[in-house]
């Protein structure tokens, strides 16, 4: 393919994406939006482990971050803590806090390195169920959560009410979910491969391959893992922002396993082993695999009466992407990255 | 251009006296060269003056500013520049790529700038000067092929090259002929000559191939068990008594 | 006073067990320098095994086949999957359980279903009185098979020629590689060992008497304290392990006692974290050095 038109394939996704509301149904959507969580948060995972690596079991917790800043921002019920801010500020608000967040445990990574450093990062975790289910007055507690204020932006609301007519279609709370969660995935894919490609990813990759090159490089090693952190806490946190507007409520766990949980952070681990540690793009495929996989189950066994009994659409997608994680490390280490490179070479 | 001066540098790793009460200075333009034994303490130097090892005491100068205040990025910045013993470079990324590590203390740009496309322009810019330095060192050819493809003499001018995009006016060479026949010293000994006389670098190298050392150095000192055992031109050098008895034997 | 005693002899009765599950870990990380992610898993079936045949041959028949099937399963991991990864980095091959965790566990947790059954039927809810404090026999069966089995390890460590030729690996696998210790064959000793233990440890966690809860990902989530037990003694020291696993079985005790039980979970963790912070080795571990 000539490099003029090497746009082309990103247009024709870009309109198909533009176009599916007015096609699909509500549920296929709200499917398609649950990837698009997945994809934002595993091209913040990539980035801290695949670019600058440091192994990152947290990202659980930093969702939980977010969902929980936007909607105590956003909020403003009676008993519970809320600021009753724009949501749309809220929701800057929230990404701000979970890159602090993320800067704050940084300095764990200059003391700790490698696998190390993920199991350290489990901690964080632990922390989270705990204050979680202790601080009811943020969180609503684990028995009934707390409602997230409906997005909006500049008066215009994400939910269904007012009219909007789209080519005889109806667009509708979901809808106008699908096009908000569009806009933010494009928003930090385009940033993130800029980062890649530019000064920045440059020193997270120096201080991946090297620290003590890097810093005789001129890299701040201290400083470029607080920011790398801070990035990754930050998409995660906008993941958790998109996750409480999609399941409608905020409810924190009550065990280790659950949307917050320690599997939340291998399911993101494992969407960025599968798209290959590092590329932005591979992040987002084994976002769809991922957390695509359960989704699109669920609604065919709805509409086909598969999975009755045990195997569940979520234990089905479980068992792929563990043993998709068990092919990857044994055959291609560089995932789906490095598959679409071969093919590129063969083709040239 | 800045004196580099060590003056009674003594470095512990516990038991083990890596140095003892070693000085040495490197004048601005100059080709000096440090050599010794296996384990003689030359890369614990280089450790030392990049700051990446705290010395128990002594002193280290870049003109009057203390090297031993500073982290090893701060180092960097102040003008010196670094090639490792073992290449250390991003095996997956490009000669360029790897090459433009080095102006990462010349540039500006975290992660919204760049995200943003804020700094494209500056980059085309370095990138056309780390173009230049490649083509100064013969390997404009492959400048766009990642590095784990290439063979271990290009990989070692790519980190030399990397350490000159610092711009720096002293450079640290940590054994740059190690592995290379004499057909490629021979040339990367005409390279180092040239970075001394065409871009007036000051050049600290460790050597272990006397015949380059030889021919190319202003100054030698000589290391071993950690102590400075002589310090002079190659020739008084090679005829010193205790240089000849610790290393280079009889035949020198 | 009763109280803070009980609480100690609990803690120490499930330290014991956390300490068997370190140990596996630790000498798997020792040999390999693989942090082994799979180890909660292989508890889980150990578990299963013992579930699904103490009707039929009895609890003892059960256990025995439980402890062994485990010890099998690690070991099979270890040489049908460990070993044949190309690009066997340790930790690329720590992502690899990973995978492998997931697999086993769903599979179980599937198996298991609604049912979260209890399996140490020989020394579950037996508690003996012994003047005012209530002494659980899991617990002190625990301690002494515990004591056992780590005296036994110990001996063989320092005495045996398995114990040389670990140690040598562990030291520095060329050079062992260079005098003929066959590093497969160490390596492959050293997961079944962990297995062997993690099959054993499940009998003891698995009750009412130490976690309440019977067999189900809640076992696996206990399990996970290998991790902090084995970290805050040092990763690469089985002396640490123990103390480690001690140390998490103490705060867990004192933690769920004093503060609460939601609190314990994240107090062993954050005790990890400090000491990560403080002595990134453990405090029996040794530090790493890079040649720059």
């Amino acid at each position: 393919m000539s490099r003029r038109l090497s746009w082309l394939p990103w247009l024709v996704i870009v309109l198909v994406a533009l176009a599916l509301p007015l096609y699909l149904d509500a549920q296929w959507l709200k499917a398609g939006q649950y990837m698009m969580i997945g994809a934002v948060g595993a091209i913040g995972l990539t980035l801290l482990s695949g670019q600058a690596g440091q192994l990152s079991l947290a990202h659980g917790f930093f969702l939980l971050v977010g969902a929980t800043s936007y909607t105590v921002l956003s909020g403003d019920e009676e008993g519970l803590v809320g600021l009753g801010l724009d949501p749309l500020l809220s929701l800057v608000g929230a990404v701000a806090i979970s890159a602090l967040a993320g800067m704050a445990f940084a300095p764990v990574a200059g003391r700790v390195r490698g696998i190390y450093l993920g199991v350290a990062s489990l901690s964080l975790v632990f922390l989270g169920l705990y204050l979680g289910q202790e601080a009811e007055t943020l969180t609503g507690g684990t028995s009934t959560g707390r409602a997230p204020a409906t997005f909006e932006l500049f008066g215009f609301p994400f939910s269904n009410e007012g009219e909007l007519v789209i080519a005889g279609v109806p667009i509708r709370g979901t809808e106008r979910l699908w096009y908000l969660f569009l806009a933010l995935l494009a928003l930090s894919y385009w940033l993130a491969r800029g980062a890649v490609r530019s000064r920045v990813g440059r020193s997270w990759r120096a201080v991946r391959d090297n620290e003590a090159a890097a810093a005789a490089m001129g890299v701040d090693v201290r400083r470029t893992k607080a920011s790398v952190f801070a990035v990754s806490s930050g998409y995660a946190g906008l993941a958790g922002v998109m996750i409480v507007l999609w399941f409608d409520i905020l409810k924190p766990d009550e065990s280790e396993y659950g949307t917050y949980g320690i599997n939340t952070s291998i399911a993101f681990l494992a969407m960025v082993i599968i798209g290959g540690l590092g590329s932005v793009t591979g992040a987002v495929i084994g976002a769809l695999v991922v957390f695509g996989l359960p989704q699109v189950l669920t609604l065919y066994s709805t509409n086909l009466g598969w999975f009755t009994g045990s195997v569940t659409p979520v234990l089905v997608s479980s068992f792929v992407y563990g043993a998709a994680i068990v092919l990857v490390v044994l055959f291609e280490p560089g995932g789906l990255a490095a598959i679409g490179r071969r093919i590129r070479e063969l083709r040239s | 251009m800045s004196e580099l001066v060590l003056e009674n540098v003594t470095l512990r790793f516990g038991g083990l006296l890596a140095l003892d009460n070693v000085s040495f200075s490197v004048a601005p333009g100059s080709l000096h060269a440090l050599i010794g034994p296996n384990g003689a303490g030359k890369s614990s130097c280089f450790n030392v003056i990049s700051g990446l090892y705290r010395p128990t005491s002594g002193a280290v100068r870049l003109g009057d500013k203390n090297l031993l205040q500073l982290r090893p990025h701060q180092v960097a910045r102040l003008g010196i520049g670094r090639a490792f013993q073992n290449t250390a470079l991003s095996q997956h990324s490009t000669v360029l790529d790897n090459v433009l590590l080095g102006r990462h203390a010349l540039t500006k740009g975290g992660f919204i700038a760049c995200g943003l496309r804020l700094t494209r322009r500056e980059e085309q810019r370095h990138a056309t000067r780390a173009k230049e330095i490649c083509d100064f060192l013969g390997i404009t050819a492959m400048v766009d092929q990642p590095l784990g493809a290439l063979p271990y003499g290009v990989a070692k001018r790519v980190d030399i090259a990397r350490a000159l995009a610092v711009e720096p006016s002293l450079l640290l060479l940590d054994e740059p002929a190690a592995g290379m026949n004499t057909e490629e010293t021979a040339d990367l000994a005409g390279t180092i000559g040239q970075i001394r006389t065409d871009l007036g670098i000051a050049i600290l190298l460790v050597e272990h191939d006397m015949d380059l050392v030889m021919g190319i150095a202003d100054q030698v000192t000589v290391l071993d068990f950690g102590r400075v055992i002589a310090d002079g031109t190659p020739t008084e050098v090679q005829t010193n008594a205790d240089v000849i008895k610790a290393y280079l034997g009889v035949s020198a | 006073m009763t109280t803070f005693l009980q609480l100690m002899l609990n803690g120490l009765g499930k330290g014991a067990v956390f300490a068997l599950l370190a140990l596996g870990f630790v000498v798997i990380f020792k040999a390999t320098e693989v942090v082994n992610f799979a180890h909660g898993s292989i508890v889980l079936f150990g578990g299963y095994i013992v579930l699904v045949t103490k009707d039929t041959i009895g609890w003892a028949g059960g256990a025995f086949l439980g402890i062994l099937t485990a010890g099998v399963l690690a070991l099979a991991v270890e040489r049908l999957l460990l070993a044949r990864s190309r690009h066997a980095d340790p930790f690329s091959l720590a992502l690899l359980t990973i995978g492998i965790d997931v697999i086993i566990t769903e599979e179980i947790v599937r198996r298991l279903g609604v049912t979260v059954p209890f399996i140490g039927d020989a020394w579950d809810a037996k508690p003996i009185q012994l003047g005012g404090v209530t002494l659980f026999r899991t617990h002190l069966v625990a301690l002494l098979v515990a004591t056992v089995l780590i005296t036994a390890f110990f001996f063989a460590l320092r005495y045996t020629n398995w114990g040389i030729a670990m140690r040598a690996q562990a030291e520095n696998r060329e050079a062992a590689a260079l005098v003929g210790i066959r590093s497969s064959r160490v390596t492959a000793t050293v997961w079944l060992m962990a297995g062997l233990l993690a099959g054993i440890a499940v009998l003891f966690i698995a009750t009412q008497d130490f976690s309440g809860a019977g067999l189900s990902r809640g076992t696996h989530s206990i399990a996970l304290a290998a991790f902090p037990a084995a970290i805050i003694g040092g990763l690469d020291s089985t002396v640490g392990a123990i103390v480690g696993g001690i140390t998490v079985g103490l705060v867990d005790a004192l933690s769920t006692h004093y503060i609460s039980f939601a609190f314990a979970k994240s107090a062993i963790f954050l005790v990890m974290l400090v000491v990560l912070i403080a002595r990134p080795a453990g405090l029996f571990g040794t530090r790493e050095t890079t040649r720059v």
